[in-house]
């Protein structure tokens, strides 16, 4: 097999750089520990200097995260106190886990949760393909300006808010719109309304995300698909390798490492996505269907002013999120990939 | 949804007040409940004294609380304030818009800020998510000098507190005779005071007070009907309605017969969010047979496809629209959707185009139509409590100038700004000019949500309407009653909020929702009622039954 040995011919070459460096900073690891605390001071005094410009640089995105991310869940301690706007959070009674209490025990609750998970699989298995098969088929076109012409239209609909793009399907599948008022006319007395039927809203909804976001999603995979050496393509070509076998054995494992770190990422976002999505089409096909956690949580924190019971929703999905996030990562690194950080 | 459709869904908290400290709070933590039932002596204290004044005679007078109606535009109009009123003092304001927002500083602010002789700046916020912006204005206390709050929107405030803590309290300028100071004032209704009572003390201006207020009614297209050969319908009960829906119906040329009217159907199928079952227990409106009854009625005419698509989606949206264009023959919706733009906006769409209402009637068909009434206004305003007694004062002028009745000087500039400008007068009244409805009067409702004087009906253009709409009121008023609590501004302790809030019942989402549209069943539901009284409902009951008890101990009830 020709092409399998190119490629093994190569990927020892990058690995071995790899750990030539790991070795190295060991080693300088191991040289700075003798020191003692004074040079080690000085020592980290001089790499601080050293990438003053690089920190100086991330200094602006800490400062965001900071008081856009970390600041604001000191709120998520009402989820523990019987939170009153006039009392705030200092004055505000502690009521300990009863709101927990409450959440666990409303079946609404867990609807919604049953929901979101349901809802999330279904576009992780539908949805997460399409974008590497859109990102290989326009890698594949040989004009440039027809590649441009498909990217631009594909991922112009990322720009739409839900708001339209819901707007623009109920125009079409809704029961009032272009396809059901065909039907109709042509002798179909009651045709299906794919808008607010909540057996195949899972699909619904999928389809809008693909077209909205498939175009866009498109980008990281082209990028990891330019980074693909022509060399090995060429290679393989010339040692009579045919399209489907350098799909597999080159293009696909180029973009091995990408695809899973978007996994991951992906599964942090499992149980948050689709906010808008979700809130718009709720009165469609109703809470049974589309009532997801985030909106559980707007629906009897914002809207109802339970904004106790409100955090207790969200603090439940935050730490669920990061258990899965990390229990994702370490399968990633169980089965020796980079993850979201290379071990 | 109509503005007026979350009167239904909150129709709890609704009315005013007076209160004095009767009950402990049910459950664990809160401050000790206040609520309830000031005596009418008490409640005589408080309130300002009512001082009718009667401009001009209307063309028809009001019948049972129906708002009184003008077909023209008076000629000559009058000045009721002398003085200039302000002493150029500088405010803030917000109230909601529903619409595009005007930009700040246009014409028609600068006209009656100069008529006002002080700056007030009313900041207009999107209508759509007020509710939602609320919260964070009192709890950051970031409130302007002077704020609308709908009281329907009041419940999550807390607004009891919310009163005491951040809310000028206007009881010691405005209460018995002192009002008398201020006579545009003094003529509104002394039921629209009542609305902005909280704990005994007198916080909100009202606007747009009536006494004949109600959630919703059913409209038709009548010019539809004439085209179809119908004539003027006769619905006399819950199958009439049905026939009707069903001869109408003609979905294959895009025309439903009904929109989502179960926002209504508590008229006909009686029932209202407190009432007495038949042996005399205080019940929710969720227990009621009537509430199971029309969600089973709305469950068959989605199934029979009675109801527009777009409706049984929950794409209200479009609602209006889908009306004038004749895709649907049968609405519901508030008094406020009758009027001169909406008879402009039909027309425009389609020429004939007429709405009218079906006369209120009893599902069964026998025995006198009710309609529970709701309180004389929901539309209350705020002072801040940070202002100074000399700019409480200033305001109280300045917002006598703003309750100038129909037919004042005052009230012309408030609703149409400067003719020529915002305005043209025509054969037929003020019209407000393509740039004027961008900002002006009316049509954005500013000064009219801080406070305005009692509700008039005239359509300026439109005599046909108003003649439709007053004489409907006429016949109809009679039918309203007052439900348990109306017009009691009941504070509930915060641990019964999450039940108070009906959430489960939410009607655009909630559990009545899903059986009209065949996703849940009645025993679904059952076991929903179940739930919400397990989860603090059935303590919430306790606590209207003890507000119910202390009512007739004081004899207003």
């Amino acid at each position: 097999m020709t092409d399998a040995a190119t490629s093994t011919a190569r990927q020892p070459r990058a690995s071995v750089v790899a750990r030539e460096a790991t070795t190295l900073a060991a080693g300088a690891r191991r040289s700075a520990a003798p020191g003692g605390a004074q040079r080690s001071g000085r020592r980290w005094w001089a790499r601080l200097r050293r990438d003053r410009t690089l920190l100086i640089m991330t200094l602006p995105a800490l400062v965001l995260l900071g008081v856009f991310g970390y600041a604001p869940m000191l709120g998520l301690v009402m989820a523990f106190q019987d939170y009153d706007l006039y009392d705030g959070l200092l004055h505000s009674p502690w009521v300990g886990l009863a709101n927990f209490q409450q959440l666990f025990s409303d079946p609404g609750f867990w609807q919604a949760f049953w929901n979101t998970l349901s809802l999330f699989s279904v576009q992780l298995v539908l949805f997460f393909p399409i974008p590497i098969a859109l990102a290989i088929l326009l890698d594949s076109l040989q004009s440039r300006r027809l590649k441009s012409v498909v990217q631009a239209v594909a991922t112009l609909p990322h720009f739409f808010s839900f708001v339209l793009v819901v707007t623009i399907f109920n125009e079409v599948f809704g029961g009032a719109g272009l396809l059901d008022t065909f039907l109709r006319s042509h002798g179909v007395t009651s045709p299906f309304d794919f808008m607010t039927d909540p057996g195949t809203f899972r699909l619904l909804v999928t389809s809008q995300l693909i077209w909205k976001e498939a175009g866009w999603s498109t980008i990281v995979y082209l990028a990891a698909l330019s980074a693909i050496s022509p060399a090995l393509h060429e290679a393989a070509a010339v040692d009579g390798a045919g399209y489907w076998r350098r799909l597999r054995h080159i293009t696909l494992p180029g973009l091995k490492g990408i695809t899973i770190l978007l996994l991951i990422l992906n599964l942090g976002f499992a149980l948050t996505f689709g906010f808008e999505q979700m809130l718009i089409q709720l009165p469609a096909v109703g809470s049974g269907a589309a009532q997801v956690i985030t909106t559980f949580s707007y629906e009897n924190g914002i809207v109802a002013g339970n904004y106790s019971y409100g955090a207790a929703a969200g603090l439940f999905l935050g730490v669920t999120s990061v258990i899965l996030i990390l229990g994702a990562n370490k399968v990633a690194h169980l089965f020796g990939e980079d993850g979201l950080y290379r071990k | 949804m109509s503005r007026r459709g979350f009167l239904t869904a909150t129709a709890g908290a609704l009315g005013t007040v007076a209160a004095q400290p009767l009950l402990s709070a049910c459950g664990t933590g809160g401050a000790p409940a206040k609520t309830g039932a000031a005596s009418t002596s008490l409640l005589q204290r408080i309130l300002p004294h009512y001082k009718p004044s009667s401009l001009i005679k209307p063309d028809y007078p009001s019948v049972a609380g129906s708002s009184p109606a003008y077909l023209s535009y008076p000629s000559s109009l009058v000045r009721t304030v002398a003085d200039t009123p302000g002493s150029g003092g500088s405010y803030t304001a917000i109230t909601p818009l529903w619409g595009t927002i005007p930009s700040a500083g246009n014409p028609f602010d600068q006209a009656v800020n100069q008529a006002l002789g002080a700056t007030v700046s009313v900041a207009p916020a999107n209508g759509n998510n007020y509710s939602t912006v609320l919260p964070q204005l009192f709890s950051g206390n970031k409130l302007p000098d002077w704020i609308q709050v709908p009281t329907f929107w009041a419940p999550p405030l807390n607004f009891g507190q919310a009163a005491a803590d951040r809310l000028a309290d206007l009881t010691p300028y405005l209460a018995g005779d002192k009002i008398g100071q201020y006579p545009n004032l003094a003529a509104i209704f002394s039921s629209g005071w009542e609305a902005g009572i909280w704990d005994d003390k007198l916080y909100g201006f009202p606007s747009y007070t009536a006494t004949f207020n109600y959630g919703y009614q059913l409209y038709y297209r009548a010019d539809l009907l004439d085209k179809l050969g119908i004539g003027t319908p006769s619905v006399k009960s819950i199958s009439d309605l049905w026939d009707l829906a069903t001869e109408v119906n003609d979905p294959k040329a895009k025309r439903w017969a009904l929109g989502d009217i179960f926002g209504y159907l508590y008229q006909p199928f009686n029932y209202a969010l407190w009432m007495l079952d038949d042996k005399g227990n205080l019940i929710t409106q969720y227990e009621s047979e009537g509430i199971v009854e029309a969600m089973n009625w709305m469950a068959k005419a989605i199934k029979a496809g009675l109801v527009h698509p777009d409706q049984v989606a929950g794409n209200y949206g479009n609602g209006v629209t889908e009306f004038y264009a004749g895709q649907m023959v049968i609405v519901s919706d508030g008094s406020g959707a009758w009027n001169a733009a909406d008879a402009q906006k039909g027309q425009a769409s389609n020429k004939g185009y007429t709405r009218a209402s079906f006369d209120f009637f009893a599902a069964s068909g026998s025995g006198t139509p009710k309609m529970p009434l709701e309180a004389a206004t929901a539309w209350t305003s705020y002072l801040n409590k940070g202002l100074s007694p000399k700019q409480v004062e200033e305001c109280l002028r300045i917002a006598n100038y703003l309750a100038a009745p129909f037919g004042s000087i005052e009230y012309n500039l408030l609703n149409y700004g400067v003719a020529g400008v915002d305005y043209t007068t025509t054969g037929t009244g003020p019209q407000l000019t393509a740039k004027g409805s961008q900002y002006a009067g009316s049509a954005v409702s500013t000064y009219n949500f801080l406070v305005s004087p009692n509700n008039t009906v005239y359509n300026a253009g439109y005599p046909a309407v108003t003649k439709a709409s007053a004489t409907w009121a006429q016949r109809n008023a009679g039918y309203g009653y007052q439900p348990l609590f109306y017009e009691l501004n009941v504070v509930v302790p915060n641990s019964l909020s999450s039940a108070n809030a009906f959430t489960p019942f939410n009607p655009t989402s909630g559990i009545m929702y899903e059986v009209a549209r065949g996703r849940a069943s009645i025993a679904d539901y059952q076991s929903t009622l179940a739930t919400w009284k397990r989860n603090g409902g059935n303590k919430l009951k306790a606590f209207y039954e003890g507000v119910l008890a202390q009512q007739k101990k004081l004899g207003s009830a």
